[in-house]
């Protein structure tokens, strides 16, 4: 009796969202799918790293890293597993099954080396730390571009197709949950308390060092999943995808949206690629408008668009929407 | 043995490069707590300061001494004035806020100037400006003459580059031991807040602490390109890094550590890529900073200050 | 009312055990500035004692190297029994000992009720997983935190405050929301370090009295920093006085009161305030 019901509570978000990307999905042209593929990517990214940035107030540049440590993976599982076609099994089945696995696996990497960076980084004061994760960062892409069996410089092609509207933005689903029902649970209160004044939260009882490690790990296995997800989108894995301005993007995005927000990190990083998917055509200055932005809103709004509100929070209070802290 | 001193040659030459840079994160930091991410972008102005006045002047054709020296005092100049207008309008705005507030400014600043150059030109000058993203040319101020001494290949260039950048140094450490501004300097980077209380203009010695750097980072940039002259808007990116990682080495806020620093890692760089992995150059910088901030975060030279609670 | 429903239930009727908080010749060094020397404490269990000197004498650096924000340069801290030198205070909070900051360290953005579950947090029991999960147990876990925060809150006077953020309430109740908060972690021995600073007198007496009722409706053993000492005399059972980091005396406050070293460290405070010279009170965000 409680375990299905249990079961259903937790995957309810998935539950009602499958269909109903689904049947968008077939509305959808080509060339639509594919921005709004990007846009979820880019949403999954700034979301998970608003978990780190954001909630927890430590500050991290270098989130390309980790895609790339998850994007790797992932190619590397589909590219071994591509032909692998079991009998009994429908093929798009085994495919789908196979990318399921690929991508897990590209959180669980990523999420390894996020403990590996966040161990040894997360002890030092916000500005170190920033320059720590940069050059994790590059040495993750020096690595890369050295080692064969990924490539070298020239990277990983041929990948199949496989990241469709309802992945990316399943994957979409998945991250915010986490995002939301962290910041419900005690656990996200002790990062808010981190950010908000490291010494109390310490004299507290809060282990600030292993909750931003967590924090961190939990952030790079979603930031694994987008880069798997971006791979099989664009069917080419290249250090050159996952250099430091990537991760510069990814930041830009959490402080345009508002650095603790989750919906505001979603709404950024999902209007700024539609935004930059129309100046395609002016691809050069794509850039400087990017760091106009930047410094723009630092001197005039330095807390992004939503500070750390919630786009509900401007909604009238309904009589349905229960106050969380009333609990079930 | 003539490879090592051949990497000692090298190692020293890129180390005093770093050394130079580092000094303006150094500095800046020590004034300000502030890493200033542009800083390797005013480097890359420097260079491309420098590019324009010596096409302006001539100086590709027939390179004379003063038409060098007209492109080294020009490009300090302007470099000078860029890292004024930059803490100007970027940086003293947000000085009451949040230090991350700072940084991420300085971040947008390194784009705007990376990206800002890259754009496509606007035709209005022989020389096309803004430069575009495809490398250019620095014209060679002086004829090569190189040497072979045992084995060892050394340039004049690396002799002059040695000369200028240690008299820069030198120089700097009277300005910052020696004078009412140094003095200033030091004042405000220990305390900023009492320094202004005792009189001290902190505005005035912030930009010019800026000027300082950024007049340094134009002169790594020029002894940079006049002996590899290729110079593109991203060559500031891994220097400025590095540099960075130097100033943190020698401790961050330290004005001689600086100088350590830069030369240190300029030698590891050399030795670790010449003997062990060559490929892995770009990396090492990266893997020293990370093991400094685990052992001695303060750097070598460099003091803890406890947060008070 | 609630008050010992929520109470630790620490030090319950063990009389003549060991004491909650001891130190010994506990001493910190900043290079070459010695702060606090051969520091000495013993806290038996529902003691109230005051920690007092003039400024920079000590005490809170006596707190910090308590507590676990500075590791001792010598001598040995103990909380009940073990020795906690060179622990993180997570972990000294953890094994009972909760502090307040002079210079009030809420956490500003968030409610006072977050303020408070973020400190009942040692005592929640759902992981990572289940929280991310939803799972029944986690429900449960929260509402149970949220309820005991809530008690806290009342307790301090402080529901009516529940869903403001702690950055805009009244400088008194910030006060006494850190109180709360460092109740909410469960403590055996709490450290208040100068409660009373920036208010005025009728509020300070008024908080004292609060202290008193909340070491006698938890049981707890509380060490008070104070910087007034006729306002602290009140209430505690003894007081240890430091002066240049140097402990000149200790005892009841009848005995301290009269000892000349106290009277000369204090000379053109306190000591005047007992002759009934005008001394001016409210003196906000001084240090010591």
């Amino acid at each position: 009796m409680r375990a299905p019901g249990l079961a259903l509570r937790s995957l309810l978000p998935f539950l009602l969202g499958l269909p109903a990307l689904l049947a968008l999905q077939g509305s959808l042209s080509d060339f639509w799918a594919s921005v709004l593929i990007t846009a979820g990517v880019n949403v999954i990214l700034a979301v998970s790293l608003n978990v780190v940035n954001g909630f927890t107030g430590q500050f991290s540049i270098g989130h390309a890293g980790f895609m790339a440590v998850g994007a790797y993976t992932a190619a590397k599982i589909t590219l071994a597993a591509a032909g692998w076609a079991p009998a009994g099994l429908p093929p798009r089945l085994a495919d789908g099954a196979v990318f399921l696995l690929a991508l897990l696996a590209g959180m669980v990497t990523a999420a390894l080396a996020g403990l590996l960076v966040g161990m040894p980084s997360l002890r030092l004061r916000g500005d170190y730390l920033a320059i720590v994760t940069l050059g994790f960062n590059e040495i993750i892409r020096v690595i890369i571009e050295n080692t064969a069996f990924l490539g070298r410089a020239t990277g990983l092609s041929g990948l199949p197709r496989r990241t469709t509207f309802a992945w990316a933005w399943m994957g979409v689903i998945a991250t915010v949950v986490m995002a939301r029902r962290l910041l419900g649970s005690t656990h996200g209160r002790a990062l808010l308390a981190i950010r908000e004044d490291e010494v109390a939260a310490e004299a507290m009882g809060v282990d600030t060092t292993g909750y931003k490690v967590k924090a961190f790990v939990v952030s790079s296995a979603f930031a694994g999943l987008a880069g798997g997800l971006l791979v099989h989108l664009i069917q080419l894995c290249t250090p050159r995808t996952f250099t430091f301005v990537k991760s510069i993007e990814v930041v830009v995005m959490v402080v345009l949206g508002g650095l603790g927000s989750v919906t505001g990190s979603a709404v950024a990083a999902f209007g700024l690629t539609l935004a930059l998917e129309g100046l395609r055509e002016v691809q050069e200055y794509r850039m400087v408008a990017y760091s106009l932005l930047l410094i723009v809103l630092m001197l005039t709004r330095p807390t992004g668009l939503f500070g750390t509100r919630e786009a509900w929070d401007w909604l009238p209070r309904l009589p349905w929407r229960r106050r969380p802290e009333e609990g079930a | 043995m003539t490879e090592f001193l051949q990497h000692l040659v090298n190692g020293l030459s890129v180390g005093t490069i770093y050394a130079l840079i580092a000094l303006g994160y150094t500095m800046v930091y020590g004034v300000l707590k502030l890493i200033n991410f542009a800083h390797g972008d005013v480097y890359m102005v420097g260079a491309f300061s420098g590019y324009y006045i010596a096409h302006a002047l001539g100086a590709g054709d027939r390179p004379t001494l003063p038409k060098a020296l007209a492109v080294f005092v020009g490009s300090m100049v302007v470099c000078g004035a860029l890292g004024a207008a930059i803490e100007r309008f970027a940086y003293r705005p947000l000085r009451a806020r949040p230090r991350l507030t700072a940084l991420i400014t300085a971040i947008g600043v390194s784009f705007l100037l990376e990206y800002g150059f890259q754009l496509p030109s606007f035709g209005l000058t022989t020389q096309p400006f803004p430069p575009g993203p495809t490398p250019r040319f620095f014209p060679q101020p002086f004829a090569r003459v190189s040497w072979s001494l045992g084995g060892v290949e050394l340039s004049n260039y690396d002799v002059v580059s040695f000369a200028v950048a240690f008299g820069f140094m030198l120089l700097l450490q009277l300005v910052v031991y020696r004078t009412r501004f140094g003095r200033a300097m030091r004042a405000v980077s220990f305390d900023a807040q009492v320094a202004g209380l005792m009189g001290i203009n902190v505005n005035r010695v912030i930009a010019g602490t800026f000027v300082l750097g950024s007049v340094l980072a134009s002169v790594a940039a020029l002894l940079v390109a006049g002996s590899r002259p290729t110079i593109n808007p991203l060559m500031g990116l891994m220097p400025g890094l590095k540099a960075f990682v130097a100033a943190v080495f020698g401790g961050i806020g330290n004005v001689p550590g600086a100088m350590v620093g830069g030369l240190v890692l300029g030698l590891a760089e050399e030795y670790v890529a010449g003997y062990l992995l060559s490929s892995y150059r770009d990396a090492i910088a990266f893997a020293i900073l990370i093991v400094v901030l685990l052992v001695r975060p303060e750097g070598l030279f460099g003091r803890v200050r406890a947060e008070k609670v | 009312m609630s008050a010992a429903g929520v109470a630790a239930p620490a030090a319950g009727g063990e009389g003549g055990a060991a004491p909650v908080l001891e130190a010994r010749g506990v001493t910190m060094r900043f290079g070459g500035l010695q702060a606090l020397a051969a520091f000495d404490l013993r806290l038996e269990p529902r003691e109230l004692v005051g920690l007092i000197g003039p400024n920079g004498a000590g005490k809170t650096t006596a707190f910090n190297a308590i507590t676990g924000v500075y590791a001792p340069t010598g001598g040995e801290v103990r909380v009940g029994g073990a020795r906690v030198n060179g622990e993180r205070p997570h972990q000294i909070c953890a094994r009972g000992v909760a502090r307040t900051f002079q210079n009030i360290r809420l956490f500003k953005e968030l409610s006072a009720l977050d303020n408070v579950r973020v400190a009942c947090h040692l005592g929640a029991r759902a992981g990572w997983a289940a929280a991310l999960a939803l799972t029944g147990g986690f429900l449960r876990d929260e509402a149970r935190l949220t309820r005991r925060a809530g008690e806290f809150l009342a307790v301090m006077g402080l529901a009516h405050r529940r869903d403001e953020p702690a950055k805009g309430l009244p400088y008194g109740e910030q006060r006494r929301l850190e109180i709360a908060r460092a109740l909410a972690t469960g403590p055996k021995v709490l450290c208040l370090d100068e409660p009373a600073a920036g208010m005025n007198a009728s509020e300070k007496v008024a908080l004292m009295e609060l202290i008193r009722k909340i070491r006698d409706d938890f049981g707890l053993a509380i060490l008070v920093i104070e910087h007034d000492m006729r306002l602290v005399m009140g209430v505690s059972e003894r007081l240890v006085v430091l002066d240049h980091g140097v402990t000149i005396a200790r005892g009841t406050p009848e005995a301290v009161r009269r000892d000349p070293k106290v009277i000369e460290a204090y000379l053109g405070d306190s000591y005047l305030e007992e002759r009934h010279i005008a001394v001016p009170d409210d003196r906000p965000g001084r240090k010591s």
